[in-house]
């Protein structure tokens, strides 16, 4: 599964010169004027968004928000367990179709799809969660130290982060989820070895773009004067690394977090998921929601099938807004007379 | 207007790809393209179309122990020894007679005049070969550990093998002669010493069953047709072209035999589609006893109270393994979740087979087969268990079908229905989850039994001897002696009376807790007759007509 | 699979060995490179196969003694250190010997001819949805740029990437196959069909050619029906992405210099666009292009999968369940040499292109 757009934008290189908003110094200054929560990444797009942009972007994070809501409220919301069989009135019926009783009607399990749908949230909040942490982490991490140090680690990372990067994803988060879990599709193990597996996959982006960045910084004059005068390069080195990167970091958080929701998926729909009295998961309702389909059963798997398509929707609607906002020729420009003089002129410089 | 170029350059791709089918099929022309004429499969009457979604790994015996190469190989290869139609028991297929002339001297003597379908003669030296051969590969997935017992085979002239066996009178020997590792092949096609490919097979034409198989794309697609001198048990094939399509899911199959693409359908539906069809008026749904077994497993070492727990108790130990006998409504779990593709089964010896008893139905639950908590609860009061149990069971995803979840999610519940376990349900894929049961990680577990042939030993010997497949911790000398006997006892009567005393011994000690059996299920159109599912859980094409 | 999701193809390695050696000499090197990709993958699926399991446990583990079972582990060698059972394999590839399935004994390279022209035509299928639905849908959109038709067709792309591949299929199949009856369930052909095309003598395994070439329309018709569905839930994931592309780079385009020098001469927006903006524009998606073929190759293990297409993809997640790890290894290796060949096309097209990629 891709990303549908062109890299040269989606993960941007932290191409030498190219200034825009992203240079530190302009977007230094022009923050320093407005209140602290104004400056927070995304609200900071979204008050610089406008028309159609803005639009998406805040449909994309109402989309999120919905899906937060429903994961942190799941006990609140879902009427029923999601591992519920039965309650005062019986024994729940087998691919019941929907109902007061049962809305979006009950799977060949006998599970409420509803309930399912909404813990299901649950589940796919931790692992993204989880996957993009640790990708961020030891991506960064990873990143620092490889750029840095230069010489064969450098190049035996590079050269495995191609590797991976060459590797069906799945097919790799298969392998590497069969060797955390140990088989076992608990809950905790079945979250852990999706974000894992997610995460061995995810880390060469980070780490492409960290590294480059290192490498870029590590020449600059101002580090080796920073050496001079007695500061740690590590720490230079990373502290300007993350200010850079943060113009492209959270792109790639978005797409790491939309792939780790797919490939969770992916996991549970060919079964080496989490099973279903642990948790919900929503790739493995739609698995046995399959054989459903000849019988012309269609609630049980266009629900969670839904839910998947819509979150990452959602998360997508909100990176590719950011990343239209930070590429000056996408941006839709507002009124000049409303853009800031300065930032009008660093914008024609880029573009 | 925007789209104008996309047309031109839309138009050229298709203008390229036609040129190119032109090119290639003007080289066509000039190659005999067979298959025009008596291809088409449907219409005469002759022929008749099979679906399964089962999964062929090799068609020769020697590297193949599963359900799906088996079925295939039935129809094909000829057995020493085999089930007549509607019997468990074996009789002499392309032998004249077979019987043990010594203890250890199990002598057969072929019918005169045997020939494969491709002309060579079938005789005593290609049962050598065959039973060498398997012996001599040995191979990882092969069926060759089923000749356990066998020591030499013998050739004294074309008609006669002399089997030695290691043990005496082992009354096994003639079923497992009807075994996976029992189909008889053609020395002049397969190889002593390794596997052969399935084409070299097809090639080579090396069969001698009901049917040959004409053409083979494996896991897609078998064509079978009679094979005229086959002169063994079984009645010469009714229909003269059977084909095999196999399915990749369920769901293609059933909707295959529902629209009429297909006129059988056997191996694997899913209960849902079952139920489906069983409604559907242009379908016929013939129903039969099947081999597998689905049972629980308790390890006496590390169940509530085992011998390896820090309160080991063995009564209390096996109060609790009969509390959950009581507790498990077999009904429920064969209606609700298998739509009567599993039947409720109250025995170690399924139905069918000669020396199945039902002992568990009067000794647990309610007495007619339902459950009975009471029961349950005042068993682990006797005991003096303080209730409830805690559980640990744990179940495959991956290994016995997809309707595991739903089947271990319902015994979770039964066995908590009253309070008196408090069940904590887990699921590992199979590898480790073998691996580990073996261990004896799991207190309780789920398991599933496919026979290598139609005979009570088969599930028997490998559960309740001392040395068993399950390593459970179980023992108990009585049942040990009486399956080693019965294994050796010539006399029909007697036998079968030593079968069911050894269940009704494991019925009481409960080292396993059997609960499905799993039915043949063939859905066919209506005009599709000669469908047997019998207890020699072998599905033959060759009884099949129109 | 994130193969594609930079554009920049992994030259950072490649850059630095080049120096400032020509274009020949960058070539080279990023050709050589393709062996260490390659080489790792495989390794890479070795020690990880041998840790999930192995095939006999698999298939008979349920009906043997741990003894048995371990003596038959032993037989097959299993028990051995995994270096050595790595060396040796390594050293059977070195020699041209891919081996043989465990579960059901087969050449691996047979395998792959076999399954590969399935997993082939699946993957042309899909390129002709996704250029015919991408590049129109992505020059419609930039041309109405910031419009409700651009916001929905972008919305659009990314449904096509957001929806998995196999939900696509459950609703196609739902939609298509069991509402309209339009369509079949899943496969390549129906069984007549298939029957009359392995008879053919000098089949090419490519069913429609196979096909055109007995000049029956009832099985062109079989083949294609049958083809329908899986090539629209592949060709959309990846049209989503060329009609993103396409917009982008017109829009980009469209801002270039020479175009305002157009514009300015006072040429329409629509001839702009079609005229000054297009080819430009397609460049980037000849190199991106190249990448979703690899791409696809991924894509298809879960389209196969969900149609029941017989193709590689379909072959590997079965012998992954089976774990049969020397058909899982070579089936990957394949991928791997494929991909990494297409990523070295494609870094050599971008080289050609703009001599600004080589450092």
């Amino acid at each position: 599964m891709s990303v549908p757009t062109d890299a040269n934008s989606t993960v941007p290189e932290p191409v030498e010169g190219s200034v825009a908003e992203a240079d530190p110094l302009v977007t230094g200054e022009a923050r320093q004027r407005e209140p602290r929560w104004k400056r927070l990444p995304v609200i900071w797009q979204l008050r610089r968004s406008t028309g159609l942009q803005r639009g998406m972007l805040i449909a994309g994070m109402v989309l999120c928000a919905v899906f937060l809501i429903a994961a942190v409220f799941a006990p609140l919301i879902a009427p029923y367990g999601f591992n519920q069989l039965s309650d005062a009135g019986g024994n729940f019926p087998r691919q019941g179709a929907p109902s007061a009783q049962f809305w979006w009607g009950t799977t060949v399990g006998g599970y409420d799809v509803f309930s399912r749908v909404v813990w299901g949230a649950q589940t796919a909040v931790l692992t993204v969660v989880l996957a993009v942490a640790l990708s961020i982490f030891l991506g960064i991490a990873l990143g620092l130290v490889s750029g840095y140090l230069g010489g064969w680690l450098d190049r035996i990372l590079v050269t495995i982060a191609d590797a991976i990067y060459a590797f069906p994803s799945l097919l790799l988060a298969i392998v590497v989820s069969i060797m955390i879990s140990g088989g076992e599709s608990g809950f905790i193990s079945g979250i852990l070895a999706a974000a894992i597996s997610i995460t061995v996959v995810f880390v060469p982006q980070y780490f492409r773009v960290v590294r480059a960045e290192t490498v870029r910084l590590k020449a600059e004059p101002f580090v080796e004067s920073a050496r001079v005068l007695g500061a740690s390069t590590p720490r230079i080195l990373s502290r300007h690394v993350l200010r850079n990167a943060t113009r492209s970091l959270p792109l790639i958080i978005t797409l790491n977090a939309s792939e780790a929701i797919l490939t969770l998926a992916g996991l549970g729909f060919l079964g080496f998921g989490i099973n279903p009295t642990a948790a919900s998961e929503w790739g493995y309702d739609l698995n046995r929601a399959i054989s459903d389909v000849a019988g012309g059963i269609w609630w049980t798997g266009v629900f969670p099938g839904a839910a998947i398509v819509l979150l990452v929707l959602g998360i997508t609607l909100v990176g590719e807004s950011l990343n239209d906002l930070s590429d000056p020729r996408l941006r839709i420009r507002r009124r000049p007379k409303r853009v800031p003089r300065r930032t009008a002129t660093a914008m024609k410089g880029a573009a | 207007m925007a789209f104008s170029g996309h047309r031109r350059r839309a138009f050229s791709a298709v203008a390229l790809t036609a040129s190119l089918a032109l090119v290639l099929a003007s080289c066509a022309e000039t190659e005999n393209i067979d298959g025009g004429g008596d291809g088409g499969d449907s219409g005469d009457g002759g022929s008749i179309a099979i679906g399964t979604t089962d999964v062929v790994t090799s068609l020769d015996p020697a590297g193949s122990y599963d359900n799906g190469s088996f079925s295939v190989q039935n129809q094909v290869y000829p057995f020493l020894m085999n089930t007549p139609y509607g019997s468990p028991d074996v009789e002499p297929d392309i032998a004249e007679s077979a019987e043990f002339t010594e203890p250890t001297q199990y002598t057969v003597t072929l019918k005169e005049g045997l020939t494969f379908a491709n002309g060579n003669e079938l005789t005593s030296s290609d049962v050598k070969f065959t039973f060498d051969r398997q012996l001599e590969i040995a191979d990882p997935n092969g069926p060759s550990s089923l000749l356990y017992n066998l020591d030499s085979v013998e050739t004294p002239d074309e008609q006669t093998v002399v089997f030695n066996l290691k043990s005496e009178d082992d009354q096994t020997f003639p079923q497992i002669l009807s075994s996976p590792v029992g189909p008889i092949v053609d020395e002049d096609v397969f190889s002593p010493t390794e596997l052969t490919p399935s084409e070299d097979i097809v090639e080579g034409d090396a069969f001698a069953g009901q049917y040959a198989i004409t053409d083979y794309t494996e896991n897609e697609l078998i064509r079978y047709e009679a094979f005229e001198d086959y002169q063994g048990l079984l009645d010469a094939a009714e229909t003269d072209v059977i084909t095999a399509q196999y399915f990749t899911e369920e769901t293609q199959l059933k909707l295959a035999v529902q629209e009429g693409d297909i006129d059988l359908a056997f191996r694997n539906l899913s209960p849902t589609d079952l139920g489906d069809l069983r409604e559907d008026e242009n379908v016929t749904v013939h129903d039969g006893p099947g081999g597998e077994i689905r049972y629980m497993v308790f390890d006496f070492n590390t169940q509530p109270f085992g011998a390896e727990t820090e309160d080991a108790d063995e009564e209390q130990a096996l109060a609790v393994r009969q509390a959950a006998a009581d507790l498990l409504d077999r009904e429920a779990l064969s209606e609700e979740i298998y739509q009567g593709t599993y039947t409720p089964l109250y025995s170690y010896v399924p139905e069918g087979l000669t020396g199945a008893a039902e002992p568990l139905l009067e000794m647990y639950g309610d007495g007619e087969g339902g459950p009975d908590a009471e029961a349950a609860a005042s068993k682990l009061e006797e005991a003096g268990i303080e209730t409830p149990v805690e559980l640990n069971l744990q179940y495959s995803p991956d290994h016995y079908g997809n309707s595991s979840d739903e089947e271990y999610a319902m015994i979770e519940s039964q066995l908590e229905s009253d309070g008196l376990f408090e069940v904590n349900l887990q699921s590992t894929l199979w590898d480790t989850y073998n691996a580990e049961r073996v261990e004896g990680v799991y207190p309780a577990y789920q398991l599933g039994w496919f026979p290598d042939y139609s005979d009570a030993d088969n599930y028997l010997s490998p559960f309740f001897l001392e040395e068993n497949f399950l390593v459970n911790g179980y023992s108990n000398q009585e049942v040990n002696d009486l399956i080693l006997e019965q294994a050796s006892t010539p006399d029909e009567a007697e036998r079968e009376e030593m079968i069911t005393q050894a269940q009704e011994l494991v019925a009481e000690d409960l080292s396993t807790l059997p609960y499905l059996q799993g039915a043949q299920v063939a859905v066919s159109a209506n005009d599709i007759e000669g469908v047997t599912l019998d207890a020699s859980f072998k599905f033959r094409y060759a009884s099949l007509t129109r | 699979m994130t193969i594609a999701d930079t554009a920049t193809p992994p030259t950072a390695a490649a850059g630095k060995t080049s120096g400032g050696g020509g274009l020949g000499r960058y070539i080279l090197v990023r050709f050589l490179l393709i062996i260490p990709t390659v080489f790792i993958l495989v390794t890479l699926v070795f020690f990880l196969m041998r840790v999930v399991g192995d095939p006999i446990s698999a298939s008979v583990g349920g009906r043997l003694t741990p003894d048995q079972l371990n003596a038959r582990l032993a037989e097959a060698g299993y028990d051995r250190p995994v270096l050595v059972q790595y060396f040796e394999y390594i050293g059977q590839i070195f020699t041209g010997d891919f081996g043989r399935t465990l579960t059901d004994n087969r050449e691996i390279s047979e395998i792959l001819v076999t399954y590969g022209t399935g997993t082939l035509e699946l993957v042309l299928y899909s390129l002709v949805v996704a250029l015919v639905v991408g590049i129109p849908l992505g020059r419609f959109a930039a041309y109405r740029r910031d419009q409700i038709p651009d916001a929905l067709l972008r919305i659009f792309a990314i449904l096509c990437y957001a929806t998995p591949v196999f939900f696509a299929a459950l609703l196609l199949k739902l939609v298509f196959s069991v509402w309209l009856g339009w369509f079949p369930l899943g496969g390549r052909a129906s069984t007549s069909t298939q029957l009359v095309l392995d008879r053919i003598s000098g089949s090419t395994g490519i069913n429609i050619i196979d096909a055109l070439r007995t000049g029956r329309w009832d099985l062109i018709s079989d083949v294609l029906a049958h083809a329908v569905l899986p090539a629209v839930a592949l060709g959309l994931l990846t049209a989503g992405v060329f009609l993103r592309l396409v917009r982008t780079n017109l829009i980009g385009t469209l801002s270039m210099d020479y175009v305002d020098a157009a514009r300015s001469r006072g040429v329409r927006e629509g001839r702009l666009l079609r005229k000054h903006a297009y080819k430009p524009a397609l460049i980037p998606i000849i190199t991106v292009m190249g990448m979703q073929i690899a791409l696809m190759l991924g894509g298809a293990i879960l389209t196969e999968t969900a149609f029941g297409w017989r193709g590689l993809g379909f072959q590997l997640a079965q012998y992954l369940g089976a774990r049969d790890f020397v058909a899982v290894q070579g089936i990957v290796a394949l991928l791997a040499v494929i991909v990494a060949l297409t990523n070295f096309a494609v870094d050599v097209l971008a080289a050609l292109i703009d001599p600004r990629v080589r450092y």
